[in-house]
């Protein structure tokens, strides 16, 4: 009897497999089945409300329910459940908006799914307007918290009435990709400075600028100063914002070229094609930055170093660099939009908290580098009154040089304020509207 | 000494309550368009379960609790079959349900008496050599099916049984081994062996990836029962050998496999939902749809998908009936497999008979469930009794009149004695 019990062994041993599939199958489907709900036809989606409750996303909406353009300053970052963007809060996360729960199945009316977004409707409206008919982006979050609180990429699109006749680049949402930094990469170029040298030698150094610096490969760097800026130390030359000086610092025998690439490689860049791993923003991918550094003595290393050149990063990540720098941590707050989630109950399933990234350069660093742009926020009190700022600003050439774009980073210096952001203006004329003026717009309209 | 737990009353009792209770949710939860078409349903499922019960009432075997658990599943997917897209009545899935039972008697007695299927193993080779040589001359390399006009025959699906019954066979031989050259040498082992190599072949000639694991599972299981045959205590050592042989054969095949195959295994449905991932998508959507309870019979639309009422019909059932009720099927057909469990074989052979059914059943289900719901790949098989498709419940049917054999075997009746008895006499 003994070599028959085998057989019922054997036959024991298989059930008790297909058991634990089974167990794998049904805890799967619990765990999935909103998922799947997402992509079915037959789904009903709750609302994306902002901070004041005001809804943003509204899948059910009909032209005529509500205001004219209602939708537009935010609708390529909200998006729809349409699949024409795929990189918006509404795209990304289907799953959590899905009035469904499987044991009750899909709820059509009175469904409480909602997400509580951490954005300001009204100031968004505000920021969209003051672009007046400049297209480009702005984008700003609470350093001490990460809530994105403003988030406006122009030109957008209003998706209750549709994706016809659109302008190039109305679905995407440029804060999350990249541009040409312009001069607000000198950020990057100090912390990496200070990284490796230490402020108090650094201090010591001074170069002069006359308006052309020609670089040790004979090779011209021009100031935007056609006069010059004559001789400066770090503290005067940020403030001019001065290429032949950075041209002359980056040559500087105080450090090598993999002293700057490991900097930014802490910083978040991809140099010279190294990996390029993305943030990731509720969902939302945020392109990381990249440059290339070949040689400290040539052109193109040192133009990168300036801002032009190869040297590409997101508003975004300014922006959360910028929170590095005023919390004097080094460590970049993370962003996100979306405050609690609720179910289909009405019952808070998730919130929010407040993560940071690694150590992108160190706290004493980040002390220095919020005192220089401290320093050079007394510049701008006449252009954005009623703030203690930090800033720096940018002037970025793009399409071989026909067109220029105006940026502006920076952050308020006050604790019960604590607000960073960067602006992009794209093919700006000095008679437009300027960084400063949107910064002002997106501060009153928060404070 | 048969074990039937609970007296043929309540039993069948039971049996008509799960039905009535399911046709209580057509009524109540279903879609029809006149209320004759659910007491049609009900009144051929309810009649049929009566003559069922009185026709096995005359049999008059030792046991009846694996019939009962087979009427009780063959009914219920009736019932599951009718009901999609709209409550009606499946009547060609009623007639191969009542096929399936004749042929489960069919089996039954054929497998009775292991002496028999001795006798005449070399039929059973030689069957399944006509259905391997049937496929290589009329499915072709791509296809399955013979179509025969009025009818469609998958010969693979019958394959299945009589693989599993050979294994069965010649067991003593185990004993007998011979050394050739210094190796012993079963030659009926050689000979599985070698049919398992063909039938794997064709399997894979005729992109029939789905049956190929069940075919595999029978044939470990049944060499696991060979090697474990004689009554010397069983070789771990030789079975760990074995199992990791194999493990690396399917390592090296995957590895190895061409590139329609390794697509299969790693495809990543979501990504091409409305392509590759199309059926699987769906299915996994309707089990969300119709959760724990169900959208109510004949209100699904995965219907509409290819094979809904073959390879996805978990996903089918869960959609109409909730996943609780497709647990549920799964469940009954697992009581199938455990009935040999509890009225376990009093032979070699029916045991081994009996591991290779559920070899095949459990492996089956595996496939089909698993496969539809993207945690294997799918290949596309049916589960027993459930699915839609005459071979598939033909050959279930044969196979668990094979289970039914080993719960209620005949004991062939042993020479006389003659020499004793004639003694005795002499005395008298």
């Amino acid at each position: 009897m003994k070599s028959l019990k085998r057989g019922s062994r054997l036959i024991t041993f298989m059930i008790f497999i297909f058991i634990i599939g089974m167990v794998i199958l049904i805890a799967k489907i619990q765990m999935e089945a909103s998922f799947y709900i997402s992509n079915s036809g037959s789904r009903n989606l709750g609302y994306i409300y902002d901070r004041n409750g005001d809804i943003i996303f509204d899948d059910n909406a009909e032209i005529g329910q509500y205001p004219d353009g209602y939708f537009k300053d935010l609708g390529n970052l909200i998006g729809d459940a349409s699949g024409q963007m795929t990189n918006t809060l509404v795209a990304k996360n289907l799953e959590k908006l899905s009035n469904y729960s499987f044991t009750s199945g899909i709820t059509y009316k009175g469904g409480k799914a909602a997400i509580y977004s951490t954005l300001s409707h009204d100031a968004n409206e505000k920021v969209y307007s003051a672009f007046g008919d400049k297209d480009g982006c702005a984008i700003a979050y609470n350093y001490k918290t990460g809530e994105i609180l403003v988030c406006v990429s122009r030109p957008s699109v209003d998706p209750i009435k549709g994706y016809e006749e659109l302008a190039e680049g109305s679905l995407l949402c440029k804060a999350f990709y990249k541009t040409v930094p312009g001069s607000t990469q000198k950020t990057a170029t100090l912390i990496s400075a200070i990284e490796t040298m230490g402020i108090d030698s650094l201090m010591e150094r001074s170069f002069t600028c006359n308006g052309v610096y020609t670089n040790n490969t004979g090779l011209d760097i021009v100031c935007h100063n056609e006069y010059g800026h004559g001789t400066q130390n770090i503290r005067e030359a940020f403030a001019n914002s001065c290429n032949p000086f950075f041209a002359q610092l980056v040559e500087d025998s105080g450090w090598s070229l993999s002293d700057i690439e490991n900097c930014y490689k802490k910083l978040g860049y991809s140099v010279n094609g190294s990996e390029e791993t993305e943030i990731s923003i509720d969902g939302i991918i945020s392109a990381k930055a990249s440059t290339t550094l070949e040689d400290k003595n040539e052109f193109n290393t040192q133009w990168s170093c300036i801002g032009q050149g190869t040297s590409l990063v997101s508003p975004c990540q300014m922006m959360m660099w910028q929170s590095a720098i005023a919390n004097e941590s080094g460590k970049s707050t993370m962003p996100y939009l979306i405050d609690h989630v609720t179910n289909v109950n009405g019952r808070t399933v998730e919130s929010a908290s407040t993560n940071y990234s690694e150590q992108l350069f160190s706290s004493q660093t980040a002390s220095e580098v919020k005192d220089i742009m401290l320093e050079n926020g007394l510049n701008y009190t006449g252009k954005i009154p009623g703030y203690t700022l930090g800033v720096k600003s940018g002037t970025a050439q793009v399409k071989n040089g026909e067109e220029e774009n105006s940026l502006l980073t920076g952050f308020v210096d006050d604790k019960d304020f604590p607000i960073a952001f960067a602006i992009l203006i794209e093919n700006r004329e000095s008679y437009d509207v300027s960084t400063e003026q949107i910064a002002s717009v997106i501060l009153d309209s928060l404070n | 000494m048969y074990k039937n737990g609970l007296s043929y009353t309540i039993i069948t009792f039971l049996s008509l309550l799960t039905h009535i209770s399911l046709l209580t949710i057509v009524f109540i939860k279903g879609q029809y368009d006149s209320i004759m078409s659910p007491i049609i349903l009900s009144a051929i499922i309810l009649g049929s379960d009566i003559l069922y019960f009185f026709i096995l009432k005359f049999l008059k075997q030792n046991t009846y609790t694996l019939d009962i658990l087979l009427i009780t599943v063959l009914n219920m997917s009736v019932i599951f079959q009718s009901c999609f897209g709209k409550v009606g009545f499946a009547v060609k899935h009623f007639i191969f349900a009542v096929m399936a039972l004749v042929f489960c008697q069919a089996g039954f007695k054929l497998a009775q008496n292991y002496r028999f299927i001795e006798k005449y193993k070399y039929v059973f080779y030689g069957i399944i050599g006509i259905l391997i040589i049937s496929i290589v001359l009329f499915t072709g390399s791509r296809g399955m099916w013979i179509d025969l006009g009025f009818i469609t025959i998958q010969p693979s699906e019958f394959i299945k049984p009589f693989f599993a019954l050979v294994f069965a066979t010649s067991l003593a031989a185990q004993q007998n081994k011979k050394k050739i050259l210094g190796i012993r040498i079963v030659y009926d082992n050689w000979i599985l062996f070698g049919l398992t190599g063909l039938i794997v072949l064709l399997q894979w000639w005729c992109r029939d990836l789905g049956s190929l694991p069940t075919f595999a599972a029978v044939a470990a299981c049944g060499f696991i029962m060979r090697i474990c045959y004689p009554k010397a205590k069983l070789s771990k050592k030789l079975l760990i050998g074995i199992s990791a042989a194999g493990l690396v054969v399917v390592i090296i095949a995957l590895k190895f496999a061409p590139g329609y195959v390794q697509d299969r295994l790693h495809v990543d449905i979501w990504s091409d939902p409305t392509g590759n991932g199309w059926q699987q998508c769906q299915a996994l959507i309707a089990i969300a749809e119709g959760g724990w309870f169900g959208k109510g019979p004949g209100h699904g639309v995965l219907y509409k998908v290819p094979a809904a009422d073959t390879d996805i019909v978990f996903s089918s059932i869960s959609e109409e009936w909730g996943l609780l009720t497709a647990l549920l099927a799964v469940f009954m057909i697992m009581l199938i497999i455990v009935s040999a469990l509890i009225n376990t074989p009093r032979s070699y052979f029916h045991t081994t008979l009996s591991v290779g059914v559920a070899a095949v059943f459990i492996a089956q289900m595996s496939l089909n469930i698993f496969g539809s719901c993207n945690i294997i790949p799918f290949t596309g098989v049916t589960i027993p009794f459930i699915s839609q498709g005459g071979s598939s419940m033909l050959s279930c049917g044969l196979m668990a009149g094979f289970l039914k054999a080993g719960q209620a075997m005949v004991y062939p009746i042993p020479e006389r004695p003659h020499v004793q008895n004639a003694g005795r006499r002499k005395i008298v």
